[in-house]
């Protein structure tokens, strides 16, 4: 009686509406950058400047954050730089942008239900599912800011609905309409995964289902015909690798193409594809180096200078230990005369031109030119690191140890010929004698070499600290100017150089990936997978002193617990069921337990999916990670709900094949404890949303007894929080 | 895969079915003698080789007594083998043992903490304690006296027997040969593949060269083959349940569980493996209608009590041991509680004066699991506010020392005044006489627990603000319950609250960052959660030349409250060993390159004139036994998808068998594997050489599976495949042998070794 299609309808539009008031509720305030805004209001302000910039996530929703920035009049001058700029100040028109994450917020209601409804459920249980993500506090204070989630949360459920439309057309296979919902699949889960990286687990979770599904395919007893497997294992390799996979690219190829201009992003990136940029550092300075050119040398990640100075080592280290009591050589963070160093060719130069120029695989030696002395190693322990070894400097006229003083230029990725540039060729310095290299790390000298680095010589040849490059040709023998030089031979060439999309797209890649494992620092509000369903704490957004206003970023505690006992109780009913079936007890019917395992179960697997793998992260986690398998886990509360109020399911839901027997049609009663619990339920889930709104919405301020009311449990960190009686 | 029925075989006859003669390999080696079965281990050795073990035991007489040597060896010619190996490894092992003498390696610790043993002074490790004390009892048989620091490097004197600790200690590497030996027969393998194992786990250069030194990981290999040799035993009694052998091999197993996770805890991932073998028999026992509600809780009880229960037992054993032997006061002291250590020889504490009183001195002790001592040194925070350092501190030193001073206000300690006690819910301060500075906490937040605020030490005797203000809390005394009046030390529980920010004083479990040298983090915590024992702390040495010595009563720490604690402790160095990435630890490698052996690891100096050793195993076992995982999961995939299709390959004893064995070897090596790539502490070379038996075993079970077993080849193809593989150990053996038996002279004379360019064996130039 609850599912006449009217009926449905209705209550798709209802909650639709609903969900569009609360997410767009006060959704101008507050008018200041609020948390991650700080990252993703930026990055869209460079899509519309179109500087280059580098980022963990793939591009996709911060390309539409742009494109809505620049859909409602943004110039993409404010940069976002702390939380609690003023975007009113600014000029800034941040509730389009704000109104992109609410917009997909609300639509991911009515899919929540649509998912329901297509996976046989009723209108009851399809809404009772909805409202757990209608009423829910995380979900909508994720979609009122300018947040990745809430779209990668679209996106996904978009992924989950049409994998069950896909699915349930399985007897119509190759149909337009089974292709239509396969490549939609395809396509919601490159959106998915081109969102956020952690929409990856979008693509696990439905590899997970095709793999089973394929497992079924392939038993002889379905299907006598092998050539039925290839065909349906063909169809699903090009509808959700092959399409998701040109999808995802094609973001990337957007991204880069739109990215055209120099930007906070390039030094991340390699040399090849800075010069690629418009308006890059190494194509306006970069110029090729020639002997007896005065130059600056930086090491690439410690990014200090390659010094010396006239003092000497010490004789004698803290720990005993000797030294040359050579002129020290440092590293140094400023600029400096003392950086200064002169390449002295080992060979005979032509008088002009290209010959002159330092190529890859050519020994030099170093002449400091403040002090007149050539850079040299030598086997003596270096002061911090005893195995590595010292770097000092020589007199310039004595020769009596030449043959120490001779380094070898070793260009990263050089082939012969290369030339040495300036900025862009990173070089590691090897000693011909001893093959060890310039090497730097993060180690301070004591006081008497001025708390500067230090440098020595390095015998593993792949250490990072080995890499450096020269930053700037300070001087050059005859006073030419550096980058006019090479105009007598041929002109230089300022334009950006192309380089091939592909390579670019594989660099951003691996970056992306080894920057995301790198953000393991801590941060007050991170914290572990195990305490996300059970909501034991939330993160700070923002807060405001005078008005004692704040964003605290905290699920709907009736709405979460009710998913995390509905999860405890479908794996109990699956447990139990388990044992029970190998003492050969079966209590549930056929089609009730079909049910269960093929739907809930599913649900069960992609709520698994998108959890359990935090727990193997190391990185800085947070809340908001879960709330992709919090909307799993409102599918599976759905479920449960269903198979407590009514002994029987709705059948069959597939449609019908041209060979499928036909089958009768049943009807789930649920009776009136469905619509009861419902509405008890959004009761609930409404009194728990409004009374700790303020802190959602960031309005009203509260008083410090009132934020003491709201802290409903203890591990909550809410500001302005008035003092216990017991703490004095 | 293409559509073709005439290939498929409907009927359950495998290529494999008629191999399954449970009389072939008996037949092969010549056994004539049927009778061969006299006690327990032969009985088992004569229905072992058939699938799914004695099934159908054979039952007969007992053969008559040998009447002559010859008779004697035929009746035991199944133990042939083993024994030529058990003397082959006893000359690989013993080979050239004290050629190095010097202290090698980790020699460094395990020997000294074998002397701690012997002069019973207490000391701490991160690891279980049964193994150092078997190294201590080796010391004992062979007449060391404990009195050697076994610095690294240092040339041994001659009063130290270093050679017969080490001969002792390679007596565990020396039985690894003959228990894969037998745990191969126990497997089902075939005698080819049974003398690979064999022959794949005696002359493996990296479990040869662990060996050979005084260091646990023979002793941990040793306890993990008997693990699964034990598993295995098992395994084959499941027809023959709650006989007299079937009670010996489960208790055998467990007793092995419980020695092997004391020697290292990675013995707990050979537990995860019996682990996972049992429940999942049991869930084929539960689904046994046939079986009787008495017989299925007999089954469920013999694993709890032997499974379970003895092996914690066996744990416990061993660290009650570990406390009765080490009676005397020693370096790791502190680590353990005030009233542990107060009952150390050696340590004091009841001269100690009984009641604490304004002008002392004294330490303080965290109570929580592991806590240390209120401790303050020089350095300060780079973060927060920069002032100087307070942390907990896990060794004695004259920074952990604290006087209890009165407020600012208030007039200072007359020294010839009346003794003012110290009470409950007096406020005082804390000073630091190191340093001269007092315990200070202000709105700071603190380094790792940014919610609590930072605690430091600031200011000096006459600089200093209301934050270095304290309010002593009693919480209660052991000795007097909850009704104090003034505070003791050692018995007396004490809070410290911050008189200002209303914070507690606590420890956290972490550890700070190198520039805290690792010590713990202290911070005040805003949340007073009364029964937080990290909140706890008590006094523990305390000096008072105005107050007469304690005639404390002393009270026996339990020994379940001191084991939790040693436990706990242990977990937290552990944990804090993590590497640190501003320093290249050139000895470390990361799980993922040791299966294809990407490292190696130089185990002493390097130089011209020393004897080197170097950790590597023999590359084609190596190799041999990664690939072989890989094949073993791709072939258990093939042939599922092939029964979905219903292709028949094996018949189900064969299917079951190759299950079994492949369950075995898989899971053995990814219990042993995966925990590694999640573990944040750093991780050697060394950590895989459990790991690699597994590995090894699969190698032999699928060389057993696809060139051993199936009848498709002959006899001539099999020995050819068989002597391959063999040839190319031993040569492989040989070619590397120098690693484990020393190599002299300049390294980069030995030619031929480098076979990875990773490896660092050579010396750059």
């Amino acid at each position: 009686m609850y599912d006449v299609s009217s009926f449905s309808i209705a209550a798709v539009g209802i909650l639709t509406l609903f969900a569009f008031f609360l997410r767009f509720y006060k959704i101008n305030h507050p008018d200041q950058v609020v948390f991650d805004e700080v990252h993703f209001g930026k990055f869209a302000a460079h899509y519309i400047s179109r500087e280059y910039y580098f980022d963990v996530h793939p591009p996709f929703a911060k390309m539409l954050f742009g494109l809505a920035g620049w859909f409602v009049g943004f110039d993409g001058k404010f940069l976002f730089e702390n939380i609690g700029d003023n975007y009113t100040d600014n000029h800034v028109p941040y509730v389009g942008m704000r109104g992109l994450s609410a917009i997909f917020g609300s639509l991911t209601v009515p899919v929540v239900y649509g998912i329901m409804k297509e996976c046989g459920y009723g209108t009851v249980v399809s809404a009772f599912s909805a409202s757990l993500v209608l009423f829910d506090s995380a979900h909508i204070a994720q979609s009122r800011l300018i947040l990745l989630d809430s779209i990668l949360i679209f996106f996904m459920a978009m992924t989950v609905y049409s994998y069950i439309r896909f699915r349930k057309l399985r007897y119509r296979d190759f149909t337009a309409e089974w292709w239509g919902w396969l490549v939609a699949t395809g396509v919601f889960m490159a959106c998915t995964w081109g969102s956020k990286v952690n929409g990856i687990l979008t693509v696990f979770a439905i590899g997970a289902a095709v793999l089973v599904d394929l497992w079924d395919i392939l038993d002889y007893r379905k299907n006598e015909s092998i050539d039925v497997f290839w065909r349906q294992f063909t169809a699903r390799a090009v509808g959700l690798i092959l399409v998701p996979f040109i999808v995802y690219l094609s973001f990337f190829w957007v991204h880069f193409t739109v990215l055209n201009r120099s930007g906070p992003g390039d030094t991340f990136m390699s040399p090849a594809f800075q010069e690629s940029l418009v308006g890059n550092e190494l194509l306006m300075h970069s110029a090729e180096i020639r002997y007896l050119d005065t130059v600056t040398i930086r090491a690439k990640d410690a990014k200090v200078y390659l010094h010396s100075h006239p003092e000497k080592y010490p004789l004698r280290y803290d720990d005993g230990r000797i030294s040359s009591q050579g002129q020290q050589v440092t590293g140094y963070g400023h600029a400096d005369e003392n950086n200064h160093w002169q390449i002295i060719p080992t060979k005979a130069l032509p008088e002009t031109g290209r010959g002159r120029i330092v190529r890859h695989g050519d020994t030099i030696q170093l002449l400091h030119v403040n002090t007149d002395s050539v850079l040299l190693t030598h086997d003596v322990a270096s002061p911090l690191t005893p195995t590595n070894q010292e770097f000092t400097t020589h007199p310039k006229e004595d020769y009596s140890r030449y043959n120490e003083t001779l380094f070898q230029v070793l260009l990263m990725d050089g082939e012969e010929g290369s030339a040495w540039r300036s900025k862009s060729g990173h070089f590691r310095l090897v000693h011909v004698l001893t093959k060890v290299s310039l090497y730097t790390h993060k180690g301070q000298l004591p006081d008497w070499a001025f708390l500067q680095q230090e440098i020595n010589g390095n015998k593993n040849p792949n250490d990072r600290g080995n890499v450096w490059f020269v930053d700037e040709i300070v001087q050059t023998p005859d006073g030419e100017d550096v980058l006019n030089r090479q105009a007598t031979v041929n002109t230089p060439n300022r334009d950006p150089k192309p380089r091939n999309f592909f390579k670019k797209f594989f660099e951003l890649q691996g970056l992306m990936l080894q920057h995301n494992a790198g953000l393991t620092a801590s941060h007050p509000y991170a914290s572990s997978p195990l305490n996300w369903p059970f909501l034991v704490s939330g993160i700070s957004f923002w807060t405001e002193s005078e008005s004692q206003k704040q964003i605290y970023f905290i699920g709907n505690i009736v709405g979460w617990w009710t998913c995390v006992i509905a999860v405890s109780v479908y794996i109990g009913i699956m447990g139990a069921d388990m044992i029970g079936r190998r003492r050969n007890v079966k209590a549930i019917p056929h089609s009730v337990r079909k049910r269960l395992w093929n739907s809930a179960g599913f649900f069960l697997l992609v709520w698994f999916i998108h959890y359990a793998p935090f727990f193997l992260m190391s990185r800085q986690l947070f809340l908001h990670h879960y709330l992709p398998s919090h909307l799993a886990s409102t599918l599976v509360a759905g479920a449960v709900l269903h198979f407590l109020i009514s002994d029987t399911v709705n059948t069959p839901i597939s449609a019908k094949g041209h060979f499928t027997p036909l089958r009768h049609r049943n009807y789930a009663e649920i009776g009136y404890r469905g619509p009861i619990i419902l509405g008890i339920w959004v009761v609930m889930l409404l009194i728990a949303f409004v009374y700790i709104s303020p802190l959602t919405y960031g309005t009203p301020g509260l008083t410090g007894d009132e934020v003491n009311a709201r802290r409903l449990l203890n591990t909550w960190t809410l500001h302005f929080a008035a003092k216990n009686a017991g703490q004095v | 895969m293409t559509e073709d029925t005439a290939a498929r075989r409907r009927v359950p006859r495998g290529p494999g079915a008629t191999a399954s003669s449970p009389d072939y390999s008996r037949d092969e080696k010549g056994w004539n003698d049927d009778d061969s079965g006299k006690d327990v281990y032969s009985k088992v050795g004569v229905t072992a080789p058939r699938f799914g073990g004695g099934g159908r035991a054979a039952r007969r007489g007992p053969p008559p007594p040998p009447q002559s040597l010859g008779e004697l060896v035929e009746q035991n010619w199944e133990h042939i083998p083993p024994i030529i190996y058990t003397l082959l490894s006893c000359w690989t092992r013993f080979h050239k043992i004290g050629k190095a003498d010097y202290v090698v390696w980790d020699e460094a610790h395990f020997g000294k903490f074998g002397s701690h043993y012997l002069k019973r002074e207490f000391y701490f490790d991160v690891h279980p304690p049964l193994g150092k004390m078997i190294v201590a009892f080796v010391g004992l048989l062979s007449g060391y006296d404990g009195g050697f620091e076994f610095k690294s490097g240092e040339k041994y004197p001659p009063e130290v027997p270093y050679v017969a600790m080490r001969v002792l200690m390679a007596m565990f590497g020396v039985l690894m040969v003959p228990l894969a030996w037998y745990t191969s027969v126990e497997l089902g393998l075939s005698w080819r593949a049974c003398h690979l194992v064999a022959l794949m786990v005696l002359l493996d250069v990296a479990w040869l060269c662990i060996s050979r030194f005084i260091l646990l990981d023979s002793m941990l290999l040793f306890f993990t083959f008997t693990t699964v040799f034990g598993l295995t035993k098992f395994h084959n009694q499941q027809w023959r349940s709650f006989s007299f052998d079937w009670w010996f091999w489960l208790a055998f197993t467990g007793f092995n569980i419980g020695c092997v996770s004391s020697v290292k805890l990675v013995g707990l991932f050979v537990t995860a493996l019996v682990g996972l073998y049992t429940i999942e028999d049991l869930w084929e026992k539960f689904g046994d209608l046939r079986m009787s509600v008495r017989t299925q809780l007999w089954h469920w009880g013999a694993r709890v009590a032997c499974l379970i229960v003895l092996p914690i037992l066996v744990y416990m054993a061993s660290f009650k041991l570990h406390f009765m032997i080490l009676s005397h006061s020693g370096p790791g002291d502190a680590q353990m509680s005030s009233l542990f250590q107060a009952n150390l020889i050696g340590i004091d504490f009841s001269n100690n004066p009984l009641e604490v009183a304004y002008g002392s001195k004294l330490t303080l002790k965290n109570m929580g699991w592991g806590g240390g001592l209120l401790h303050s040194h020089v350095q300060t925070y780079p973060v927060g506010s920069e002032q100087q350092q307070v942390t907990c501190y896990h060794y004695k030193d004259i920074n952990n020392d604290w006087v209890i001073t009165p407020r600012w206000d208030e007039p200072p300690v007359d020294l010839h005044g009346p003794i003012r006690y110290l009470q409950h819910n007096d406020v005082i301060r804390l000073v630091h006489p190191a340093t001269g500075r007092n315990l200070h906490s202000h709105n700071v937040p603190a380094p790792l627990s940014k919610l609590n605020n930072e605690v430091s030490c600031y200011g000096n005797a006459t600089i200093g603000d209301f934050n270095d203000y304290w309010v002593v809390e009693v919480v209660d005394d052991i000795n007097r319950g909850k009704h104090v009046d003034r505070i003791h030390s050692l018995t007396t529980r004490l809070r410290f609250r911050h008189q200002a920010l209303g914070c507690y004083l606590k420890a956290n479990t972490k550890g700070l960052p190198e520039w805290g040298f690792k010590q713990i983090e202290v911070s005040c915590d805003k949340t007073n959660d009364p029964r937080d024992m990290y909140s706890y702390w008590n006094v523990e040495s305390h000096w008072n030349d105005r107050l007469p010595p304690g005639e404390m009563k002393l009270y026996r720490s339990p020994f379940l409250r001191d084991f939790w604690h040693l436990n706990v402790a242990m977990m937290t160095s552990n944990n804090a060993l993590i590497p640190d990435p501003d320093k290249e630890d050139i000895l470390a490698s990361k799980p993922l390159e040791w299966p294809f052996m990407h490292t190696g690891l130089r185990m002493c100096g390097w130089g011209d004139n020393n004897t080197k050793y170097y950790l590597l195993g023999t590359p084609v076992v190596w190799w041999g036994s990664t690939i072989s995982l890989f094949v073993g999961v791709g072939a258990l995939v093939v042939y599922l998808m092939r029964q979905q299709r219903r292709y028949v390959d094996m018949e189900p004893r064969e299917w079951d068998q190759f299950l079994y064995v492949g369950k075995i070897a898989f899971l053995g090596w990814f219990l042993h594997f995966a925990p590694f790539l999640i573990m944040g502490r750093v991780t050697y070379v060394h950590h895989y050489l459990p790991t690699l038996y597994f590995a090894v075993l699969m190698l032999g079970h699928l060389l057993d599976h696809f060139f051993f077993r199936p009848n498709r080849w002959t006899d001539r193809t099999k020995n050819a495949v068989f002597g391959a593989c063999a040839l190319t150990v031993i040569g492989t053996f040989w070619w590397f042998r120098g690693v484990a038996w020393g190599i002299d002279g300049p390294i980069n004379d030995h030619w031929g070794l480098l076979w990875r360019k990773s490896w660092n064996i050579y010396e750059q130039l």
